[in-house]
């Protein structure tokens, strides 16, 4: 089995982030609060409630080094949160949005964090000292439609976005002031703020969940048509490949580093790189897919990480309306199906409903990660290791 | 019989790939959260309608968007009788939509009823159950139907005899 924990936190969850250390996990329930939950001796307790926003929270990141958690609403709002003392106090981020932010994640580098919205832009913040907030610099033109998922390549500088247009694009933040021109990065060094570097427009339907490689070499991001698409050599001439498979549409990839140094690039979204080699979706199939690239690099579809159980079909119901009435009450959530002729197979067996997110779990000194969480709509977050699968270690 | 097995196969497969839906706020309105498929405001939220027909009088159209699915079935009429049967059942259902909580109160132009289902409806309830619901329904409408219609030509029948006799 490649589950480690399994653990029904709430009836629903949007999103999740894990402390630096593990010990705590923050995610919010479907409702405008965050909540910390810690492990305390084999049971998980919720120690604060974060109540700041109007709205559904969309995004919740929390940096490793700083130890700073960022969350982002349907309200237009954003809060950075620092610990002080036993309290999470909450700093005001000018984000200068006129509608929803759907997505954030900390920069390599936690001076920054970039916010995807519904106005059609990218908010980049950085931190302003003399005012005690965060300031925002937009990306506004660009994008056609409502950006879905962020991600920072390593060199703190690009970032990259897809959208509801179905378009991934990646974009230069270099903010003067915050970042330095290093003379190492030539290349990232010498765009202005919210340059377009370079657009993928390879589906023809919503892209989701985009995540760069470990070593920001290759791009992976998904679209709605059931494909999943990898970018190598993103730049001037970046070569795609295209995985289309059978199943629902995933919604988030993942990233889980191979090397420990400092880039740590947080994953928000359904995709997840495991290696340079292997990536992890997750979706509407409510069961993690696993994509392996070949020595040629040629990528595929593996195999889906949990188990699939196939229900009975159960027992003929009456015609009356009266009883599909009280089937659609009494037993939508749970109880047998009630097919006539077909059994409705359930998908997956760890997680009941869509997974939404995916985020990788790093052990104490270990170099290398084999493990990530996903969080659904069942209202689980559910831990998997990689370690015992045989057929997978070969991609680590 | 083997048509209409087939014709549900397709309404549930396509349902299974439609009902894949997302919590999305608004792009219009700031702080709102509309059902996408009603509104139509932005196209590129919307997924092409797929129309199902089993023949000339029987059809589904399922449209499809980011964040909600609209269903809508137009049931086989035959005579007369049957299309006054339909209209009236099938209105007393659509009333009291709010039970139902996926049912449309007026179904769309050119159909005889039509379901809404949203990602708030995929949150509490599970997929598979409310693809089940759908499937079911659209069974369990036909017999519904004859029997009503049954027990109106029963019911004239005795009434009539029983009126007539009083002339023998």
């Amino acid at each position: 089995m490649a589950t480690i924990a399994v653990h029904q936190f709430a009836q629903c969850i949007t999103c999740h982030a894990w402390s630096p250390d593990h010990s705590m996990i923050a995610f919010c329930p479907n409702n405008n609060e965050v909540h910390i939950h810690k492990l305390v001796e084999d049971k998980w307790e919720r120690i604060h409630v974060l109540q700041k926003h109007d709205q559904i929270v969309s995004g919740i990141d929390w940096s490793i080094r700083s130890n700073r958690i960022v969350t982002v609403s349907h309200d237009r709002n954003s809060y950075v949160w620092n610990k002080e003392g036993p309290d999470w106090m909450p700093t005001l981020v000018i984000l200068r949005l006129n509608r929803a932010a759907l997505c954030v994640q900390w920069s390599p580098r936690e001076n920054k964090f970039a916010v995807g919205s519904g106005a059609k832009t990218v908010c980049i913040c950085y931190y302003e000292q003399e005012n005690n907030w965060w300031v925002s610099k937009l990306i506004r033109k660009r994008h056609d439609s409502s950006v879905t998922s962020v991600a920072w390549h390593p060199n703190n500088i690009l970032l990259a976005t897809t959208s509801t247009d179905g378009k991934c694009r990646v974009f230069s933040t270099f903010i003067k002031g915050v970042d330095t021109r290093d003379s190492g990065t030539s290349s990232a060094g010498d765009t202005k703020f919210g340059e377009q570097i370079v657009q993928l427009d390879l589906s023809f339907c919503w892209a989701f969940g985009v995540k760069w490689s470990p070593s920001g070499n290759a791009l992976a991001y998904v679209g709605h048509n059931s494909m999943i698409y990898f970018v190598d050599e993103v730049g001037p001439a970046p070569s795609a490949q295209t995985v289309a498979f059978r199943d629902l549409p995933l919604r988030d990839v993942a990233i889980i580093l191979i090397y420990i140094d400092i880039y740590i690039t947080h994953v928000r979204l359904q995709v997840l790189f495991v290696s340079e080699r292997m990536v992890i979706g997750v979706g509407f199939d409510c069961n993690p897919m696993v994509f392996a690239a070949d020595e040629r690099g040629l990528w595929c579809f593996l195999r889906f990480l949990g188990e699939r159980k196939r229900s009975p079909s159960g027992a003929k119901y009456g015609s009356q309306f009266s009883e599909a009435f009280g089937k659609l009450y009494g037993q939508s959530k749970h109880g047998i199906s009630n097919d006539v002729g077909e059994a409705s197979r359930s998908r997956g067996g760890i997680h009941e409903n869509c997974i939404n997110c995916i985020v990788p779990v790093k052990k104490e000194g270990e170099s290398t990660n084999t493990r990530f969480s996903t969080s659904g709509l069942d209202g689980k977050v559910v831990t998997w290791d990689l370690e015992n699968q045989e057929d997978l270690s070969e991609y680590l | 019989a083997n048509t209409l097995r087939l014709y549900l196969t397709c309404i549930r497969n396509t349902l299974e790939a439609a009902m894949c839906l997302q919590n999305f706020p608004c792009q219009e309105v700031e702080r709102h959260n509309k059902p996408e498929v009603e509104l139509k405001t932005s196209p590129e939220l919307l997924l092409n309608p797929v129309l199902i027909c089993r023949n000339e009088a029987e059809k589904c159209l399922i449209e499809t968007s980011i964040n909600s699915l609209r269903i809508s079935l137009k049931v086989k009429q035959t005579d007369e009788l049957e299309n006054i049967l339909t209209k009236k059942f099938l209105r007393f259902l659509s009333m009291r939509a709010e039970a139902f909580q996926v049912l449309r109160r007026k179904p769309v132009q050119g159909y005889d009823i039509s379901f809404l289902i949203t990602n708030y409806h995929c949150e509490e309830m599970q997929k598979q159950k409310l693809i089940d619901f759908i499937v079911q329904f659209m069974e369990d409408i036909d017999k519904e139907i004859s029997e009503l219609k049954l027990s109106v030509n029963t019911r004239g029948r005795l009434v009539a005899t029983e009126f007539l006799k009083q002339f023998i």
